[in-house]
């Protein structure tokens, strides 16, 4: 038998707008967003940033332990309505655009915890109704944490709290490597929770620094946190988690998210020039991460955060 | 030693001396404070303390960071964790935690969530907490923030994120809080604790520079200030030694 071509499997690598548009097409269908990494490291911004580019609104944001810069800026762009994040702060200081949106009754910040977060993403990758959690007491947290139930315990009799199931339609994550495949590695120390997210959501896109050879992965398999099957797109986007870090490969860029603080600060107290410019230079105006990266300060701007995820 | 102490120096000392040898505890995120008297305790009386229940297991950091959510900050660590030991420790449970607020009331409940208003239409709305479990899961903990000052030192908070002693035992022990809850509030100007019978915070010493009088004019309650208040006692040359040169290498504590 000859001229049977053996068929060829397919890439998962994806360009970043194509990426954001899969993404929007699905939130539209519904808008429960799944935001990946921690507060200030592998946060998948460039993939926020597209979004927000192709244009995306009332959008329910989930992340867990916490989210700072992307989910601030995401409020900022007009496109959230509710917030379902235990902790939402930039650390050093508030995030400004989701106070004042809260503030002003713009957007829902509901109360909850990490656990909660948690469970309802564990119960949903599982595939079980519910999750037991019998570790909140005493917080005001249960009194308005809407995705909490009090049950008897079947065991034991006692009063306990469940969650349903958290089924992002759509999960960003950032890796630092993948393959063609959309197998991801996280080399980073800290990594949270974007293996269960991973899990739990019906679509995942992830962002990671490079794409490296098939080889890479099948020689070190122990080393892959999130295999292909749970990953619809993967996208080669340079400093993807800036102006948050990427571990080992770049810090987080302290400076760029003091200054765009500074310019939420601003429109928080009735001046949004700056705040506007902003959006239009680092989010609306880029055409390709290419020039993200000239708009934020180019090449050797980039290497001093390289140095400094090496501590030189 | 010649430079003058920190009032944050004085915190870490105060909050190292606490910690035994063999306790596992977890620092939180806000952690330059906690850590610092974390890895001061394993320098000076406990070298079998260990740090786990957040993404990494006992790091041995090789300077401070103002937030442990940064690789960095690790400096090198005996393993990488996820979420489940945040599931796994609600269990096996910690010896200690910390934490800080936007306000902290005189049991000790610390608010995070809002000031003024309600939740859902807060006059300044604060940032939440990623973590309510370790107040109770853990077998107790501190209150550390770095101001003191009768805006977020308050009767009552405004909104109860994580629970001290609620309104006092019964409320507490309604709840199922059966822990110790928090120990001791450490702040840049004194070290308050808890009545045994109320639970309800007073005045135990005041750092070196402040006087009771004082205290009690940046506190919005009463501190239950009854005779001679003592002054905390000081770190010693050895504590002030070790903080410095093999702990705050770059002065943090100081800044």
């Amino acid at each position: 038998m000859e001229g049977q071509a053996k068929p060829t499997r397919r890439s998962k690598v994806t360009g970043l707008q194509d990426a954001a548009r899969l993404a929007r097409g699905a939130l539209e269908e519904r808008p429960e967003l799944c935001l990946g990494g921690l507060f200030k490291q592998s946060r998948p911004v460039a993939l926020v940033r597209a979004l927000l580019a192709a244009g995306a609104d009332g959008l329910h944001v989930y992340s867990s332990p916490g989210a700072g810069y992307d989910v601030d800026l995401m409020i900022a762009a007009g496109a959230v309505a509710q917030v379902f994040i235990p902790g939402v702060t930039l650390e050093n200081r508030l995030c400004p655009n989701f106070r004042r949106a809260v503030e002003a009754g713009q957007v829902t910040a509901h109360a909850l915890d990490a656990l909660t977060v948690v469970g309802g993403l564990m119960a949903s990758a599982h595939g079980v109704p519910f999750q037991p959690i019998d570790a909140l007491r005493g917080s005001d947290v249960l009194k308005h944490n809407p995705l909490l139930h009090e049950i008897d315990c079947p065991f034991s009799g006692r009063r306990i709290h469940a969650v349903g199931p958290i089924r992002p339609r759509v999960t960003f994550l950032h890796a630092q490597e993948a393959d063609r495949w959309g197998n991801l590695r996280h080399l980073s120390t800290m990594v949270y929770a974007d293996q269960l997210m991973a899990r739990a959501s019906d679509m995942v896109i992830a962002s990671v620094d490079r794409i490296v050879p098939d080889e890479v992965v099948l020689d070190d398999p122990s080393r892959v946190t999130v295999p292909s099957y749970y990953v619809d797109a993967v996208v080669e986007v340079p400093y993807g988690a800036h102006p948050t870090a990427s571990f080992p490969n770049y810090a987080m860029d302290e400076d760029h998210i003091d200054a765009y603080a500074d310019l939420g600060d601003a429109a928080r107290t009735g001046d949004s020039t700056g705040l506007d410019t902003y959006i239009a230079r680092h989010v609306t105006g880029p055409k390709n991460q290419s020039d993200y990266i000239e708009a934020v300060g180019g090449a050797g701007y980039f290497a001093v955060l390289e140095a400094e995820a090496r501590n030189e | 030693m010649s430079a003058a102490v920190s009032p944050i120096e004085q915190m870490v000392v105060v909050l190292a001396r606490d910690l035994a040898d063999g306790e596992l505890g977890a620092a939180g995120a806000a952690a330059l404070v906690p850590m610092a008297a974390i890895a001061l305790a394993r320098e000076l009386h406990a070298p079998n303390l260990t740090v786990g229940g957040e993404m990494f297991f006992n790091p041995e950091p090789g300077r401070l960071y103002p937030s442990m959510l940064d690789d960095r900050a690790l400096g090198r660590c005996e393993a990488a964790e996820t979420f489940i030991e945040l599931f796994g420790h609600s269990h096996h449970g910690l010896d200690f935690f910390f934490h800080s607020g936007l306000q902290h009331d005189v049991y000790g409940n610390i608010n995070l969530h809002h000031v003024g208003g309600t939740l859902h239409a807060p006059k300044m709305r604060g940032p939440g907490a990623a973590n309510l479990s370790y107040c109770h899961t853990s077998s107790r903990y501190y209150i550390c923030p770095t101001v003191h000052t009768a805006r977020n030192f308050v009767e009552t908070v405004d909104f109860i994120t994580i629970p001290g002693h609620l309104s006092g035992p019964a409320a507490k022990r309604d709840a199922g809080l059966v822990n110790e809850g928090p120990r001791l509030v450490v702040t840049p100007r004194a070290v308050m604790d808890f009545d045994k019978t109320t639970l309800r915070m007073r005045l135990k010493s005041v750092h070196a520079g402040n006087t009771p009088e004082e205290v009690q004019r940046h506190t919005g309650f009463d501190l239950a200030i009854r005779g001679e208040v003592p002054q905390t006692r000081p770190p010693t040359e050895e504590e002030l030694r070790v903080l410095r040169e093999r702990i705050d290498t770059s002065g943090a504590l100081r800044a």
